[in-house]
């Protein structure tokens, strides 16, 4: 039973003292937050995870000891020896329930003594060996003649238990992952509860923290020196052409028109199937009206599907790539870095400029949801261009300089919690609809450990007039392709 | 100073202890790198009576998402762990703050750091008490209009 306290602070004596609030046993819950007894959620979730346990358990002996022990010995137990087939047939099975089993009359020697059975498999007995296909059992028969010698297994244990067919039946074994999946996730769950039981939320950090130390391969200085700063190797094993490093896109549209892909897919598929159903009907002389009525709305709607993937495939592909370049990477507050823009392909821009951006991004659990919010909470402009041309085999290039604000908050990676920087490219071209294009940077907290003193006493806030670091003249840096 | 407070638990009303944390640098503001020097006590309670008591630096969000928590340093004490006999005595404590991250105000995350001391007391409750620091200088944010 945690008790949270308000800490009451004495001003003399700089110390904190605790005055209690009360306790709730059950509480309203957001997210990860409950305010409730832990230790009844601890055992109820113990309880939960025990079920599992039990379940598992119980179901693994039964599959155990009805199929999966007796197969194992009859292939590692039985003792082989030689029999006469005496008669085969496909019979019902004797406990009165349905469908069909292959029975074979064997007689063999065993223990100094002759004996005569009905059998087939292990199974022969039980349930599961009938079928209620009889050719298939017929099959099983087939291979026996009457008269004639073949080898036979009987249980040494007991030799009147006697088979003429050996081997695994692969579903009976693979239904073990069933039982085996319960048992992990209920043992596994108990062995969980079990650790935390008890212990607080800061030992359990603590605890869960050691665990990296041991990874040899998460040794960049961001894992090392700068606890929870998100690690930028993927942003800097790209070299540019002109600075140091090719700045990688965060791209949705590839997601974006998989999915819508899917989707029309799948509907399409749909409205072909009726439509080859409503057709059918109409040439065999039975022409269902309704049918077709019930078919138009989703033909348009497929229609429409379609064309809207064409548009955003063109859109994707019709638009030339952009590219960002930076001069370092990490970036740090307070510094100048240079940025090097290169949008391609033979378009008539609009409008081309770039931000410096960041975002906190907040995830948490709303009921059975997990929803995600963005906030922007800083946005400067870097570049800014109007009413210009790409031609044909150009690449338009602009070389800008960004300082990082200097009381910038640093990228922050928590589980449900994100700081996010990043330089956004937004363009519009003629003949084209707006675009957008992201590219995410890592800022590292500030070296100097603090902030601007004429920064302290205001917030960030966007920019009002757009920065310009570099006004070189439309083409005048850019490279042929 | 003691507090008598209302216990649900049991339904009486109980001497719970009091915990007080001191930090030596009377600022509220520290540095990354910064040695954070303090010390802890606890009263108002029979010693006998105090199961373990553990002092984490640690950091956490508040705010819209769900709650994130990391502990930078922990320090765990039981009467019979080889440590100091008397849990309720002064302790001293000193940790070197980390790098990151800095104490931040947003608009959707807030982190925060403390010095949280958690006393497991024998009837089975546990009582906390925290002392908030701010590391580094990071502004408040405040939210863009795109």
């Amino acid at each position: 039973m945690a008790n949270r306290w308000f800490v009451l602070e004495s001003p003399l004596l700089e110390a904190s003292f605790v005055a209690g609030r009360s306790f709730r046993m059950y509480g309203k819950k957001r997210g990860n937050r409950r305010t409730g007894s832990k230790a009844l959620a601890s055992v109820g979730e113990a309880v939960v995870f025990a079920f599992f346990f039990v379940l598992g358990t119980g179901f693994m002996v039964l599959l155990v000891r009805m199929p999966v022990l007796p197969e194992w010995r009859v292939n590692h137990d039985f003792v082989e020896t030689t029999g006469v087939v005496e008669r085969v047939q496909v019979s019902q099975p004797t406990d009165g329930s349905q469908g069909y089993r292959a029975a074979v009359l064997i007689q063999y020697n065993a223990g100094g003594k002759t004996r005569r059975h009905w059998t087939y498999d292990i199974s022969f007995d039980t349930a599961w060996a009938s079928s209620s296909d009889r050719q298939s059992q017929q099959a099983l028969i087939d291979r026996f003649v009457p008269g004639k010698a073949y080898p036979v297994w009987y249980d040494p244990r007991d030799p009147d238990t006697v088979v003429v067919a050996r081997g695994y039946s692969g579903w009976l074994w693979s239904l073990l992952l069933l039982p085996a999946s319960f048992i992990v996730i209920g043992g596994g769950g108990l062995i969980y509860a079990g650790l935390q039981w008890g212990k607080s939320a800061e030992r359990l950090a603590a605890q869960a923290q050691l665990a990296p130390r041991f990874e040899q391969f998460d040794d960049s200085a961001a894992a090392k020196d700068f606890p929870n700063v998100p690690r930028d190797a993927n942003l800097t094993n790209s070299p540019g052409t002109r600075l140091k490093y090719r700045l990688p896109i965060i791209t949705t549209n590839g997601w974006r028109l998989a999915a819508l892909t899917l989707l029309a897919l799948v509907w399409n598929g749909i409205v072909v199937a009726l439509l080859v159903m409503a057709v059918r009907r109409a040439i065999s002389g039975r022409p269902d009206v309704w049918l077709f009525v019930f078919v138009v709305p989703f033909l348009a709607g497929g229609l429409g599907l379609i064309y809207f993937l064409v548009r955003q495939a063109v859109i994707a592909s019709g638009v030339g790539p952009t590219q960002l370049e930076v001069s370092d990477h990490p970036l740090f507050p307070g510094r100048h870095y240079d940025l090097l823009l290169s949008q391609i392909g033979r378009l008539t821009m609009k409008s081309l400029a770039v931000d410096l951006v960041c975002e906190e991004q907040a995830t948490f659990r709303q009921g059975t949801d997990t929803r995600t919010h963005t906030c922007r909470v800083y946005q400067k402009r870097i570049f800014d261009r109007q009413a210009f041309d790409i031609p044909q085999g150009l690449a338009f290039q602009q070389q800008c300089r960004v300082e990082i604000p200097p009381e910038a908050m640093h990228s922050l990676q928590a589980d449900h919690n994100l700081v996010q920087w990043k330089f956004v490219v937004r363009g519009e071209a003629g003949g084209w609809p707006p675009f957008e294009r992201s590219f995410p940077i890592v800022v590292y907290p500030n070296p100097a450990g603090g902030r601007r003193p004429e920064a302290i006493s205001k917030p960030w806030r966007q920019e009002e007039s757009p920065h310009f670091s570099h006004k070189a003249p439309l083409n005048g840096d850019s490279l042929r392709l | 100073m003691k507090t008598l407070v209302h216990n649900h638990a049991v339904g009486r009303f109980m001497r719970e202890p009091l915990c007080s944390i001191v930090l030596d640098k009377s600022q509220r503001i520290h540095q990354p790198g910064e040695m954070l020097r303090g010390e802890y006590q606890i009263d108002a309670v029979d010693p006998a009576d105090i199961l373990a008591v553990e002092l984490s630096v640690l950091w956490y969000t508040e705010g819209k998402g769900d709650e994130d928590l990391a502990v930078h340093y922990f320090e765990r004490h039981t009467p019979d762990d080889g440590g100091p006999p008397m849990l309720h005595e002064l302790h001293r404590f000193e940790v070197v703050l980390p790098n990151s991250p800095l104490s931040y105000e947003g608009v959707l995350i807030k982190l925060r750091w403390c010095v949280r001391l958690r006393v497991f007391l024998r009837q089975g409750k546990d009582v906390i008490a925290e002392r908030d620091f701010q590391l580094g200088e990071v502004p408040y944010a405040r939210p863009v209009k795109t």
